[in-house]
C-alpha cells in the first residue's frame, strides 16, 4: 500500500507543508518564505520567525492539502522537524503537527532536519549504500558515512564556523544583500581568483575550520578600506569561494581514497552553489563516483526533504509521543 | 456541546473540558515546557473523557498576553484545530478574562519578570484603550490606578458564557495578543 506523508519544515525562515508518496514522490510541496522580511534585518530575526510561521502555518497547511487534492484522513502519518533550528520557529511546526497527529489520530515522526537535507537526495532519484554524505549548510559542515537508511557514521565536521555562515559574513563585509550565499556565488562568477587567500590548516583528519579564511576576508576588507585601497569584490569573492570549496574537495578526495566508497550525496543550503557541484562532479569523475544532489527545489529548506526522511522511520514504526519537543542543536 | 479551553499564556498551563457551558473536567500543570504537554494533556484530557476529535465543537483559546512562546502555543493548537476539523474558534485575552469578574470600570494588570501588561475594561466588560505593557518603573512613576492580579485562576464558565454572542475567528486569522514590543537586534 502506497504511504503518504504530510510533513512540515519550520526550523527557520520558511514555513513548509509537504505532502510525500512512498519518501519518494512529491505530491505537493508548498513553501512560504519569510526571506524579503529577514533582508531587512540583515539575517532572520528569530521572534519575527517564529511570529510569522505563526501566521501562516494553517494557510499553508490548506494549500498543501489543495494543491495535492488530498485530505488529511487520507495521510499515513504527519512528520515534523524537531532539531536543529530556532526552537520558537521549530515549535510552531511541532505543536501544528501533533494537533493534526491528535485531530485525526495519526502516528507522529519527528525528522533531524539535517537528515531532511540528506533525504532530499531520494526524491526522483535513488540512494545507494554505502555512500558519503557531504553536508553543507548554515549550520554545518559534515562529512559523514552512511551504510544503510539511517546507519550513519561521522568522519569528520568543522570544528568552528559553518561553511554556509562562512559565504554569510563574506557577503555581509562585501555589502552585498541577506541571503548572503547565492549573492557571493553570483559576484565570482565575474571575477577571477587573484588574491591570496590562506588556505585552512592541512590536517591529516577530516574535520574542517572555516573561521580562518573568514578572518582572512573581513581583514583583507577592513584593511584595504584603511589604506583607501579599492577592492576587486568579484576577484575576491571568486578567490574565497574557490578557497571554501577547496577545502571540501580535500576531505571527500581522502575519503574516497581511504574508504573505497564510490558514491557521494551533497546536502544542505550550500548545496545549491553552482560551482560547488561542478567541482565536485570533476572529483566524482576522477574518482569513477557516483553524484548525487538534489535539485535545487529540495536543497534549500523544504518540507518534501522530511516526508522523504521520515519514510524509513515510518517503515520501521519509529514513531514519536505528544512530549516531542524542539532543540537548538541536533547531531546526526 | 463540548468546549475544550486552552491557556497556555504563563506558566501555568490549563486545559478545560466544557458541556454545554458547565466545566466537567480540567488539566492544570506548572511548567515552563508548554510546548511538551500541551497536546500531550489534551489527548488525556479526550481519553479521560471518551471523547473524539470529531466530538469537540468548540475551542476558547487565551490569546495573550504573556509569554510569546507560550502564548503562540495555545494559539497554534486552536488555530489546527479549527481548520482541521472545522471547530469553532473563540479567543479572549487573558485581561479580559479576568474582568469579566468586575462589574465596574478597572485597569487590570498581569506581571511577568520586568513589567506589567495592561488594560482598561468598561462595566460591559469592553476594552477602553489599547492594552498596554509599561515597565515597573513606568508603572511607578504614573499614578495609573491599576489592579494587578497574578496567578489568578479565571473562570471558565464565565468565559464560555460570555462568548457565547461574540464572533467566532477564522483559523488563518487567529493570532497572538503580543501588547509588548521587541527588540530587533542584529550585529
Amino acid at each position: 500500500m502506497d504511504v503518504f506523508i504530510l510533513a512540515i519544515e519550520s526550523s527557520c525562515d520558511e514555513t513548509s507543508i509537504a505532502i510525500v508518496k512512498n519518501g519518494k514522490e512529491v505530491i505537493s510541496l508548498v513553501i512560504a518564505s519569510q526571506m524579503d522580511t529577514h533582508a531587512l534585518y540583515g539575517g532572520v530575526v528569530p521572534e519575527i520567525a517564529s511570529r510569522m510561521h505563526t501566521e501562516a502555518i494553517t494557510m499553508v497547511l490548506d494549500e498543501a492539502l489543495k494543491k495535492a487534492n488530498m485530505t488529511i484522513d487520507e495521510m499515513s502519518a504527519i512528520a515534523v522537524t524537531y532539531k536543529p533550528g530556532l526552537t520558537g520557529s521549530l515549535m510552531v511546526g511541532i505543536e501544528a503537527a501533533k494537533t493534526i497527529a491528535l485531530m485525526y489520530d495519526k502516528p507522529l515522526i519527528g525528522v533531524n532536519h539535517l537528515i531532511g537535507h540528506i533525504y532530499a537526495n531520494n526524491i526522483d532519484d535513488k540512494m545507494e549504500f554505502p555512500m558519503l554524505a557531504l553536508i553543507v549548510s548554515g549550520g554545518h559542515t559534515e562529512l559523514l558515512v552512511m551504510e544503510d537508511d539511517y546507519k550513519f557514521l561521522k568522519l569528520g565536521e568543522t570544528l568552528d564556523d559553518a561553511i554556509g555562515e562562512c559565504f554569510d559574513k563574506v557577503a555581509r563585509v562585501l555589502g552585498l544583500k541577506y541571503p548572503g550565499g547565492p549573492n557571493v556565488e553570483r559576484l565570482a562568477k565575474t571575477g577571477n581568483c587573484t588574491y591570496d587567500l590562506p588556505q585552512p590548516v592541512m590536517d591529516n583528519t577530516y574535520n574542517f575550520s572555516y573561521s580562518g579564511l573568514k578572518s582572512a576576508v573581513i581583514n583583507l576588507v577592513h584593511n584595504s578600506k584603511q589604506r583607501g585601497e579599492e577592492i576587486r569584490k568579484c576577484d575576491l569573492a571568486c578567490s574565497f569561494q574557490s578557497v571554501a570549496i577547496d577545502e571540501l574537495k580535500r576531505k571527500v578526495e581522502k575519503a574516497f581514497l581511504e574508504t573505497g566508497i564510490k558514491r557521494l550525496v551533497i546536502a544542505g543550503g550550500v548545496s545549491a552553489n553552482g560551482y560547488l557541484k561542478e567541482e565536485m562532479q570533476k572529483l566524482c569523475d576522477k574518482y569513477d563516483a557516483k553524484l548525487l544532489i538534489p535539485k535545487l527545489l529540495y536543497c534549500t529548506d523544504n518540507a518534501a526533504m522530511i516526508g522523504a526522511a521520515a519514510y524509513p522511520l515510518y517503515l520501521k514504526g519509529e514513531f514519536s509521543d505528544f512530549s516531542l519537543n524542539a532543540s537548538s542543536v541536533g547531531d546526526i | 456541546m463540548n468546549t475544550v479551553y486552552i491557556d497556555t499564556h504563563f506558566k501555568k498551563l490549563v486545559l478545560g473540558l466544557l458541556k454545554d457551558g458547565k466545566l466537567v473536567d480540567k488539566k492544570e500543570l506548572l511548567s515552563n515546557k508548554h510546548s511538551e504537554n500541551t497536546v500531550r494533556l489534551l489527548q488525556e484530557l479526550l481519553n479521560d473523557n471518551k471523547l473524539a476529535a470529531k466530538d469537540i465543537e468548540q475551542v476558547i483559546v487565551i490569546n495573550g498576553p504573556g509569554s510569546f512562546t507560550g502564548v503562540r502555543i495555545g494559539v497554534v493548537v486552536a488555530k489546527v484545530m479549527g481548520y482541521t476539523r472545522n471547530i469553532k474558534i473563540k479567543a479572549i485575552s487573558y485581561l479580559q478574562a479576568l474582568d469579566l469578574e468586575y462589574n465596574r470600570d478597572i485597569t487590570l494588570g498581569i506581571s511577568d519578570k520586568n513589567g506589567v501588561f495592561g488594560g482598561s475594561f468598561n462595566s460591559r466588560h469592553e476594552l477602553l484603550k489599547d492594552y498596554f505593557y509599561l515597565s515597573f518603573d513606568e508603572i511607578k512613576k504614573s499614578n495609573l490606578d491599576i489592579t494587578i492580579l497574578d496567578d489568578k485562576d479565571v473562570d471558565m464558565e464565565l468565559i464560555f458564557k460570555y462568548l457565547e454572542d461574540k464572533e467566532e475567528v477564522n483559523p488563518h486569522v487567529l493570532k497572538p495578543l503580543y501588547v509588548k514590543r521587541i527588540d530587533v537586534a542584529n550585529d
